[in-house]
């Protein structure tokens, strides 16, 4: 692995984890002291933050690497009263890294939700939290901030827990979530930037994307941008699983894979992204580069920035049939082509993986990978439908061997099936 | 005056009833569930009538003729 430049990137990124060496959660106090204050200017609304989020290129770091500034200034341009919604429903099994910002860093998330707030004129909003650690240490930051202000902006900011399951981290789920119904996602004409929580306004992102915007108002365009790459400056969460654990950590879009994962580590290939992501083979390993842009050379996403080696020895048909049987499972039961197309997916995945497909099931899987798609009220299917492909797509010698005798390995729950409290 | 419009099915609605199949077979077939395919893109203007036909009869309400320009 040649990547000279890579050594000095990953001690300087660690941003959005300063101070979390010891994983000691950053009180008021600590917070301060460790990040320091906003920026004068911005604090006083001298310089808009939605011009700066655009100058770094800010996109969401909940899934769909959406544009912040674009979004935000959607919301703004509306009547009424406007609302934040911070989405710390994380909702992916082997994900963490939602989860340990609040639950270590809070008030990155809460400075992100004022400022924010104060960018698109809101006076309220709602941060939707399914980890009930996570929940408890924002409710904490909130006491602590009651009476002092690290931004101009008062907010009157809620914590709405929910049961967390894949679908809850979905958008529109979350809006659902803030009115205080069942967290499922909602068929809607209407974008949440007109119409979200009760018909109104409302912003939501992603809680790494708020604790982003709370860096960027400390560090400046510069300070933002001095690691990353021109298209796409600053640092990104990962949760990157090692030997069946998951673990947190930070660094440089663009920031070479080698950096994070020995090659040794990887096997057949890797997942990327999460359970909608892909599946990205071991060939390719040298290839990837950490950033929107990077991954989709390799056909993959960041997601919501997961990262599973499959150690070698494994199988990556035995070890992604059961997410698929899980996803089938999380569907909110709520459309048709989901409800059916996903079971019958995951039937023939299982088929495939336990080596008793047939050229007739093989066909069928091909038939409702291409019916799904698109027809559905949120982007679950499509997601697994991404996945389902990009697994076949990845390691086409073991879907072969499948097809005839399999590859003699057992799958070994590499990949979590539930979510971890 | 022209109106630009497109299909669209609430899929959260959706039961399967089939009856947008049996009123508009030109735009809309049924997957291996009896769920609607909608051919993608503009309705043409002579099948307007049929889809707000379509629109109307079904039991769920979960087709929509939306302007191509709203979503």
């Amino acid at each position: 692995m040649t990547a000279p430049d890579v050594t000095t990137s990953v001690p300087t990124s660690m941003r959005l984890l300063a101070g979390l060496e010891d994983a000691a959660r950053l009180d008021l106090d600590d917070h301060v002291r460790v990040h320091g204050a906003v920026d004068d200017a911005v604090g006083a609304g001298r310089v808009d933050l939605l011009d700066l989020a655009e100058a770094v290129r800010l996109r969401g770091r909940g899934g769909a690497a959406f544009p912040f500034a674009r979004k935000a200034r959607a919301v703004r341009d509306t009547r009424g009263h406007r609302l934040v919604v911070g989405n710390g429903s994380e909702g992916e099994p082997a994900s963490r890294k939602d989860a340990w910002l609040m639950t270590y860093a809070p008030h990155l998330v809460l400075d992100g939700i004022e400022l924010t707030a104060a960018a698109i004129g809101a006076r309220e909003a709602r941060l939707v939290v399914g980890s009930p650690h996570a929940a408890e240490s924002l409710v904490d930051a909130l006491d602590e901030r009651a009476g002092r202000r690290l931004t101009r902006r008062r907010v009157r900011t809620t914590v709405v827990a929910v049961a967390e399951r894949f679908i809850s981290g979905e958008s529109s789920a979350t809006v659902r979530a803030s009115e205080g119904a069942p967290a499922l996602p909602v068929f809607s004409l209407t974008r949440t930037s007109a119409g979200g929580v009760n018909g109104r306004p409302t912003m939501v992102s992603n809680v790494e994307t708020l604790a982003q915007l709370a860096l960027l108002a400390r560090l400046g365009v510069g300070g933002y941008a001095a690691v990353g790459t021109a298209d796409e400056p600053g640092t990104t969460l990962l949760t990157v699983h090692r030997d069946g654990r998951p673990a947190v950590t930070e660094v440089a879009l663009g920031t070479p894979l080698g950096a994070v994962l020995d090659r040794s580590e990887v096997g057949p290939g890797l997942l990327v992204g999460g359970y909608h992501g892909s599946w990205v083979p071991a060939a390719r390993f040298d290839e990837v580069t950490l950033s929107v842009r990077g991954l989709e050379a390799v056909g993959a996403g960041l997601g919501a920035g997961l990262l599973v080696p499959l150690p070698p020895g494994s199988c990556p048909l035995a070890e992604a049939a059961p997410v698929v049987r899980l996803m089938a499972e999380e569907s909110a039961g709520q459309c048709g082509p989901c409800v059916h197309g996903l079971a019958a997916i995951a039937d023939r995945v299982e088929a495939l993986a336990a080596s008793r497909t047939s050229p007739e099931q093989m066909a069928l899987l091909e038939r409702y990978r291409r019916l799904v798609p698109g027809r559905g009220a949120c982007g679950h299917p499509d997601g697994v439908v991404r996945f389902v492909g990009s697994l076949l797509a990845a390691f086409p010698t073991e879907v072969t061997m499948h097809q005839h005798r399999g590859c003699g390995r057992r799958g070994r729950g590499l990949l979590p099936l539930s979510v971890e409290p | 005056v022209k109106r630009r419009e497109r299909l669209v099915v609430d899929w959260t609605r959706c039961d399967a009833h089939g009856l947008c199949h049996e009123l508009l077979p030109e735009r809309v077939q049924l997957d291996d569930w009896g769920y609607p395919v909608v051919t993608a893109g503009e309705l043409p203007q002579r099948l307007r009538p049929h889809a707000q036909h379509a629109v109307t009869a079904c039991p769920q309400l979960a087709l929509r003729l939306v302007r191509v320009a709203d979503r």
